[in-house]
Order: C-alpha cells, then structure tokens, then sequence
C-alpha cells in the first residue's frame, strides 16, 4: 500500500513522482465508496427525519407547549 | 521546486488561499449565529443543525462533481471557442487549466509533490460555495425540511454557482468574451444567484405560519436573539475579507502572461487576471461596508437587523468593481444598493406574500443585482478580461465591460441560473412531499422531541440526591 518506502530515493530519482498518498491506482474504488457514503446519507437521514416528524405531528402540541419543556434560561 | 525564487513565489501562493479559506470559515460560523438568533426558540437546534449540515453534503459533491464543472463549462459548452484549445466543447482536454485534472479521480485531487496550488484553490471555491448554501439557508428557515434543504444546498452550492462561475468567474468564460461581464468579488456570481436561487424556493415554500394576517398584512417575526444576529453579522463581515483576498491572484508576472516582450510586470490580480491592489480593494471594502451602514441606519430608522444587513448589502453592491472603483465612488454605490435592497424586500414582501425571513434575497439579491447593473455603467470601456489584450482569443476580442452586458450578466445570474432551477427543484420536492415540514409540526416547534427529553434528562437529575 504504502507508495513511498524511501524519501531519499524518491526525492532524488529522474522524475519525482507526485501522488504520495497510500494506494495509488486506487482513486475509482475510493470515489466509489464516497459516492455510496454521499448517497446512503441521504437516504438515512430522509427515513429518520420522516419519522421523527409523522411522529410529532401526531402528538398536535400547541404553539406554546414548548414552553413548559424550557428548565433554564 | 529547484530553484528558490520559484518555492518562495509558489509557496507564498499556496499559503496565501490557506490564510482566505481559514477566514472564510468565520462566514460560516457568522451565518450559523445568524440565522439561531433569527429563529424562534422552538426551532433553534434544528435551524443550527440544516446550516452546518450544508458544510459536509457541499464539501463532498465539491470533491465529486463540483470543481470539475467550473473548469469543463468556460466556453458553455457551445457559446464561444477557448483562448486554450479554440474548441468551444466542455474543456476536458489535455490542456493545461482542463478538468480533466479536477475529477475525483484524477492524482491532483489529492497530497501532489508536483502541485501545491489546486488544494488549496479548490479549498477557497468551496468556501464560496458554502457561503452561497448558506444565504439560501437563511431565508427558508422553520418550515422546510433538513432533507429537502440538503438537496437544494447541493444544487446551488455544488452546481449552479459553479456553472455561473465557469461562465463568469473564469479567465476563458463565454460571458467575458461576449457580454464583457465583470465581477471581480462576485456581486453577481455568488450573490445575486443565491438571492435568486432563494427566492425561487420561497415561492413554493410559502410563508411561515403567522407571517401574514387574513387580510393579507405581514406581520414582523422579528430576531429572537439580536444580540446573536449582530455578532453573527460581524464575523460575516469579518470572514468577507477573507473572501475579498480569495477572489484575487496575489502575485503575477503579466509581460509574458499578456505576450508583451522583455516586460516584466509583478502585481496582484483580480480573477480575470487584470491588475489591482490588494491595498485598494482593502480601502474599498471598508468605504463600501461604511456607505452600506450609513444607508441602512437612516433608511430603516435605527434598526439594527437591518443597519448591520446594509452594510453587508452594501458591502455586495460595490463588489462587482471594487477592484477598479474609487473610494467615494464604492461608498455611494453602496448607498444606493442598501436603498434598493429595503425597498425591494418589503415592496416583495407585501405584493406576493414572500417570507423571507432574515432579509437574504434583498440583502444578496437585490444588492447584487444592482450591483452588476451599476457597475456596467461605471466601468464602461474597462477591459473584462487580461485576456483581451492583444489577439489572444482567436474568436474576435472580449467585448469591453458594458451597460447592456452587465444587465444581461444580471438576469443571467439572479433568474436563469438563480432563481429558476430553485423554483423546479423546489417544486420537484413539494411534489414528492418532502419539502415542507407538517403544520402540526411547525407549530409545535422542530425541538419540541429534544426540549422534552432535556426536561426529562434534567428532572432524573435535579430529583436525585447522590
């Protein structure tokens, strides 16, 4: 994994390489694996706020019940 | 780097957009103190939560897909030949500015010994994107929903500003060659879209619950907490310088660039690589802040929601040409963007029952508009682009900044790209019911679940004794 076991070496050879970073080659699995973390969180983050919300709806507080939740200002 | 002058010249670049985006981070913070002290106390985790949450979901499709358009759309695609490649198809040639070295993919997005400026360049656009995310946030909060917020922050952040960036905001974009547009600290590009962008969404939204009587009247939801809004408006101020240094090229050498033989000629540059001063624009920014404050004290009568918004319109206003505009004539044109942004907001306001609740599409929208328009009179006949000098465009010269083009950069801006694709995808997402949260809920108050099970955390405490 590791690209660079050697600065020496690579700082000196004819033509130094740039990408330093562990796993070159792999950039398109790791794009891949970005864009499933991108998108699950979405789809998370929707199902667990739809929830929340039916949820708080069904309860009909009024506008000022919050009040009685407040224990310090 | 082997040869020292060349480290010291890149190495100070480098350094110089990490310095711009660690000030950026201070708008970030500014509009998250901003946007809680405007909101209701019933709704301020949740408003706190769809602000910062933007920061991630933009970052990422930043990464992804974002940065590659700003440099695959310069010509529109189809609108006008690149001064690079004389091809006006997306730029994803072998080129040296082409995207093809901006996808996710590519082994400069990333640790590079061969390269220590797109890091960080990229990291100083992602800021400006997170700031255009964030004036939409502003104006949609208490009754839109964390996802559908989500969604629209990537669109404006990850993809439209960067189109109108691209077109606008780019040294080869189609609007410089054709329109003579000129934006140098983005009156137009991150402003004026967003306001736009806002309200599109704030036509399908609605208003919050309250905001206008029966008979139509609206009613002022004013700040809840103004002391939070006006520290949050400082560090909004206080990040724009950062945003202001960002928009400029710190040090260049333009004989060579501009094909001029034997000359040499180091200076800092605006984005369209035309010379300016970091030094005038410093002096701008304050007079422009100052004609901004001054408007907005007189105009809405002391108020301070609104005085420290002026100076932040104010700000906006001047910044299409606050790289070339005279001291006094930046605090005027100021002036004359805070009139026009109060004015606009509450003549909006009441005509079409728009609720926006902290003032962003005047205050970005509106100010921007102005801003662009104005510009393209005081700076008529200015070169748009460094570009323009000699035949380095092959297509015919860039056209010179202009009235007519400035005012179409403006629609451009504020309704094509802005306000538009807010008003589809906004209605994309009420069709699919996910853009508004339930009225029960609205009332009750987003933390209504988080306040109950901090009095019930709070009662087991406070009830014990060991």
């Amino acid at each position: 994994m590791a690209t660079v076991t050697n600065w020496i070496d690579h700082l000196s050879a004819a033509e130094v390489q740039g990408a330093i970073y562990p796993g070159v080659g792999t950039e398109g699995v790791l794009v891949i694996i970005a864009l499933i973390i991108w998108i699950g969180w979405h789809v998370l983050q929707d199902r667990a706020e739809s929830e929340h919300l039916s949820q708080l709806a069904r309860k009909k507080h009024g506008a000022n019940d919050h009040k009685s939740n407040i224990t310090e200002w | 780097m082997t040869d020292q002058l060349g480290a010291l010249t890149t190495i100070f670049t480098e350094f110089y957009y990490w310095i711009t985006v660690v000030l950026m981070f201070l708008i970030h913070v500014g509009f998250c103190m901003y946007e809680v002290g405007a909101s209701r106390y019933k709704h301020h985790q949740h408003t706190l939560m769809k602000n910062t949450m933007l920061i991630p979901l933009v970052t990422v499709t930043w990464f992804l897909f974002g940065w590659w358009i700003y440099w695959a759309f310069p010509t529109g695609p189809g609108l006008a030949p690149s001064i690079m490649n004389e091809s006006a198809a997306l730029i994803t040639d072998e080129s040296a500015f082409s995207a093809k070295w901006y996808v996710p993919t590519s082994d400069l997005m990333a640790v590079n010994l061969g390269d220590h400026i797109s890091g960080v360049f990229w990291a100083a656009f992602l800021l400006f994107s997170w700031t255009a995310a964030s004036i939409v946030s502003g104006a949609v909060i208490e009754r839109i929903t964390t996802f559908a917020f989500g969604i629209l922050a990537i669109a404006i952040g990850s993809v439209f500003w960067t189109i109108d960036a691209a077109w606008g905001w780019h040294f080869d974009g189609w609007m410089l060659k054709l329109l003579g547009y000129h934006d140098a600290y983005a009156s137009g590009v991150i402003h004026a879209i967003a306001g736009g962008f806002a309200l599109g969404i704030l036509i399908v939204l609605g208003p919050r619950i309250g905001k206008f009587s029966s008979s139509g009247e609206p009613r002022n939801i004013g700040p809840r907490n103004p002391w939070l809004v006006t520290i949050g408006l400082f560090l909004i101020y206080t990040g724009f310088w950062g945003f202001y240094a960002a928009c400029n090229i710190p040090i260049f050498d333009l004989g060579p660039e501009y094909g001029m033989e034997g000359v040499t000629y180091w200076t800092a540059t605006n984005i369209y690589v035309t010379p300016t001063t970091l030094s005038g624009i410093t002096m701008n920014f304050l007079m422009s802040l100052s004609g901004g404050l001054l408007a907005g004290y007189l105009i809405s009568g002391k108020d301070p929601f609104w005085t420290y918004s002026s100076g932040l319109a104010g700000i906006i206003c001047a910044s299409a040409g606050n790289d070339l505009y005279h001291p006094i004539q930046s605090m005027i044109i100021a002036m004359i963007g805070v009139v026009v942004a109060y004015k606009m907001h509450y003549w909006v306001e009441r005509k079409f029952k728009i609720d926006d609740a902290v003032g962003a599409v005047a205050v970005h929208g509106y100010a921007g508009v102005a801003g662009l328009i104005i510009c393209g009179f005081v700076l008529n006949g200015y070169p748009s682009s460094g570009y323009s000098v000699g035949a380095m465009w092959v297509g015919t010269d860039y056209a010179p900044i202009n009235p007519l083009g400035m005012f179409i950069g403006a629609i451009i801006m504020f309704v094509i790209l802005g306000l538009i694709p807010g008003w589809i995808i906004a209605k994309i997402l009420h069709g699919m019911g996910k853009l508004r949260i339930p009225r029960d809920v609205e009332i009750a108050g987003l933390d209504y679940n988080l306040l109950e099970a901090s009095r019930n955390d709070e009662k087991a405490v406070s009830s014990s004794t060991r």
